[in-house]
């Protein structure tokens, strides 16, 4: 199976490393041979139709700070949909940076393989939070796979495991603390009695958090992954509009102590019932599965005929993502 | 037949009797009778668990009686009649007249604050406060959106249970 990768960011890399890993394990178990015949980021390509080497890949761009530096097969200046029309592939690995103002150009990327007949595998959010029926219905009728496991929860299982693991329930409600990010910060701020402020620039220190959090703490990356749910596993026709979104920048330590003293932490959940579309700090109480530590992610759906399920995992990291997006391949390749 | 009810009761002279006039007066005896004064409930009450006996006629006359009399009546045969609902509030609280959000609150057929607990902070920072609301059972919904509207008129920020 011939794949390329557009976009060679943490998530990208992580691809290339899964698949360096793995390679032998993948023709033993699967008869799966990934070939990875592109890859493409900001500034240039590397193509070769026998397959690129995933360390080579690596180091160059480690070293460079662009995969066109690629002996031999790299490219200057060959980005997007051109980089699409020469690439030999059958899936495409979409992971540029994700864009929530219109999802492009990962919108453009993904419409093009379909269009081309090729599958496509993403962990981009922006795109599925603000044009999901237009991708999946451009999937359907070209009659190729479409998945995106990575966008939601990172290497939480959920989307996959809700429609094959949990396949005749349906849906009533799902809720999630869905941002790792903003669980590291509450978390710390229960713990250490920090204020807000302090907290998130100790995570920005860390790499936890962004230089400009915004997208975290103000709820949007939990809107989006909401709305993926909401579309996917819900069968709702949402976007990201539709949701109603407060963030965690005013909470306060004299709030995290009220609700303590309560038995309760403050964390912010992502809800998706009947009548609610919604991202918002939320008491929940201590020692119940939604009280997590740190950057986990978690969900609980609640179905018609196994009542609660919930799942726990951890929500973000190169590798991590990188897990789903090799399960997802996988599955195209077995089906 | 039999009936378990939990009551709860103001803490001042008076307040039991008052809840067995009624049940003597419809026929019913009592089997047991819990009252604990040392035990208060959030909004300073007092906890009055019985058990009474009597045919089915005779219950339901004990329960319209205590009803008129508005005793508030927790639970019956085990099945609670109220149901507590927490929510923490950040924003410009006090300045925003927080009697009137109460007021609000209260306003809700069979909704009750319970409890309030505010914690000030400096200015121009923002306080928080923990409110605890008993409500009908089944109002839970209603509750949380009428504390949501109530956050967007006064521009707190709205933290309620999952």
């Amino acid at each position: 199976m011939n794949i390329c990768i557009m976009g060679f960011g943490a998530v990208g890399k992580g691809v290339a490393k899964v698949i360096s890993i793995k390679k032998d394990e993948l023709k033993k178990k699967y008869g799966l041979d990934l070939k990875i015949t592109g890859v493409s980021d900001s500034s240039g390509a590397a193509i070769s139709p026998d397959g690129l080497d995933p360390n080579l890949l690596l180091e160059v761009k480690e070293k460079e700070g662009r995969v066109s530096q690629y002996p031999e097969y790299g490219t200057d200046n060959l980005t997007g949909l051109n980089f699409l029309e020469k690439v030999d592939y059958d899936c495409l690995v979409e992971v540029t940076p994700t864009n929530i103002d219109d999802g492009e150009p990962a919108r453009s990327h993904m419409l093009k393989a379909f269009k081309d007949g090729k599958d496509v595998v993403t962990s981009n959010k922006g795109p599925l939070a603000l044009n999901f029926r237009e991708l999946t219905e451009a999937a359907l009728s070209n009659k190729v796979k479409f998945k995106y496991e990575a966008s939601v929860g990172g290497a939480m299982p959920i989307i996959n495991f809700a429609h094959d693991t949990l396949a005749g329930c349906n849906f009533e409600s799902i809720f999630g603390i869905l941002n790792g990010t903003t669980n590291y910060i509450l978390s710390r701020m229960a713990k250490e009695g920090s204020a807000y402020e302090q907290t998130l620039k100790e995570a920005q220190e860390m790499g936890i958090a962004e230089t400009d959090p915004t997208q975290d703490v103000e709820g949007l990356d939990a809107a989006c992954k909401i709305v993926i749910l909401a579309n996917s596993i819900m069968n709702k026709d949402v976007s990201l509009k539709d949701v109603y979104i407060n963030g965690i920048s005013k909470i306060n330590q004299e709030s995290i102590l009220l609700a303590k003293k309560e038995g309760y932490l403050i964390k912010l959940v992502a809800e998706a019932s009947d009548d609610t579309l919604e991202v918002s700090p939320r008491l929940v109480k201590s020692g119940t599965p939604f009280s997590v530590d740190g950057t986990m992610n978690v969900a609980t759906l609640n179905t018609d005929l196994a009542e609660d399920v919930t799942v726990v995992g951890r929500g973000a990291g190169s590798i991590e993502t990188a897990s789903a997006i090799l399960s997802d391949l996988i599955n195209i390749w077995k089906s | 037949m039999r009936l378990d009810l939990v009551l709860e009761l103001l803490d001042v002279p008076g307040q039991l009797l008052d809840v067995m006039e009624p049940i003597s007066a419809a026929g019913a005896n009592i089997v047991t009778i819990i009252h604990q004064r040392d035990v208060k409930t959030e909004k300073g009450m007092v906890s009055v668990q019985v058990t009474i006996e009597g045919d089915k006629e005779t219950l339901d006359a004990v329960l319209n009686l205590l009803r008129e009399r508005n005793v508030n009546i927790v639970e019956i045969d085990g099945v609670i009649q109220k149901e507590k609902i927490r929510t923490i509030i950040i924003g410009k609280i006090i300045e925003s007249d927080i009697k009137d959000t109460i007021e609000r609150l209260n306003n809700l057929e069979g909704v009750l604050v319970a409890d309030l607990d505010l914690k000030m902070a400096e200015h121009p920072k923002e306080s928080a406060a923990k409110i605890i609301v008993e409500a009908d059972f089944g109002m839970k919904r209603d509750v949380m959106n009428k504390i949501k509207e109530i956050g967007e008129v006064k521009n707190f920020l709205v933290i309620n249970e999952i």
